[in-house]
């Protein structure tokens, strides 16, 4: 009896959520990695299911989370770049660094016009070494303009640096490298 | 082949350390997809294997160079991915058995003994 005979549209249906789940669990692996994985899963499930029924054939792959969490060790030799930390560390780190750039523009404007709240004149405020360039800020009547105080690019390298160490994304080098050596094996 | 009789009695960590070592033989005497190669570890006794555990140990198997992978069109289904051992992967294969062999040798007498109902005092007591 073959597969096609054997499975319901149900039996499909629960294999593609199996499939699919995983796939969900496996989002630091490459795309192609992933297709591959899929594929593969859902060929071993089908033949699963068809001899034990899907039921039994899902129950039998255990946990989908220690499943995923092993082929990243699989693919990476031991836990995996994270993406979804990196970006959070870069979004974190730049809000965190122009909140601090405004803080400081603001605090000398609250000065400012809380001293003379129909100011106006040129000011220069100095940034600070390899972080912040400096700033000229123009009162007419109490209005503020500002120009200059943006980051360094030693700031965006360093966040780079860190959001690198932060998601581990080292340890895609090797992974593709290998991957590169082999060809396209998996498609 | 065996009997299932011995199931469920298998250390998780223990069957870790060898799985490479069972595949890599398996795939040795023949060619396999992914589930044919866990329907064969259920045949050989070992039934309480999870597929979750085969698969992601063939494609580290993969990764390491250990095992080479094709597609074999399949009149059931689509196309599967057969696994056989490449050079490297004979080469691991040889020195983990005889690594395996080695152990056991050791271990096995030890472990073989009954097991007493309590430990003897320390030699040195009094």
């Amino acid at each position: 009896m073959t597969e096609t005979l054997t499975l319901t549209l149900k039996d499909r249906m629960r294999i593609e959520r199996a499939v699919w789940t995983l796939d969900s669990y496996l989002r630091n692996l490459p795309r192609k990695s992933r297709i591959a994985k899929r594929r593969e899963l859902r060929v071993n499930l089908r033949a699963a299911s068809a001899d034990v029924g899907a039921h039994e054939a899902l129950r039998r792959l255990g946990n989908l989370r220690t499943m995923a969490a092993e082929y990243v060790v699989a693919e990476y030799g031991g836990p995996g770049p994270s993406w979804i930390v990196t970006t959070y560390f870069l979004i974190a780190a730049f809000y965190f660094m122009f909140w601090l750039s405004n803080a400081r523009i603001d605090a000398f404007r609250s000065g400012a016009i809380a001293a003379n709240p129909h100011l106006t004149g040129v000011f220069h405020v100095t940034g600070v070494a390899y972080v912040l360039t400096n700033d000229t800020l123009t009162f007419a009547n109490g209005k503020m303009t500002e120009i200059g105080g943006t980051l360094l690019p030693l700031v965006y390298v360093c966040i780079f640096a860190l959001a690198v160490l932060a998601g581990r994304l080292w340890r895609v080098v090797p992974a593709l490298r290998h991957r590169r050596s082999l060809g396209v094996s998996n498609g | 082949m065996y009997s299932s009789q011995v199931t469920s009695t298998h250390d998780p960590q223990l069957l870790k350390g060898v799985l490479s070592l069972l595949l890599l033989q398996l795939l040795a005497q023949r060619e396999s997809y992914g589930y044919e190669l866990v329907q064969r570890l259920h045949e050989i006794g070992l039934s309480d294997i999870s597929d979750g555990t085969v698969y992601p140990a063939l494609a580290r198997l993969e990764r390491e160079s250990r095992v080479s992978a094709r597609l074999v069109s399949s009149h059931s289904g689509p196309a599967r991915k057969y696994y056989r051992p490449t050079e490297a992967g004979y080469a691991a294969l040889a020195e983990g058995v005889t690594g395996w062999l080695a152990f056991i040798e050791i271990a096995n007498p030890v472990l073989s003994q009954p097991i007493p109902n309590q430990p003897a005092p320390p030699t040195e007591e009094v």
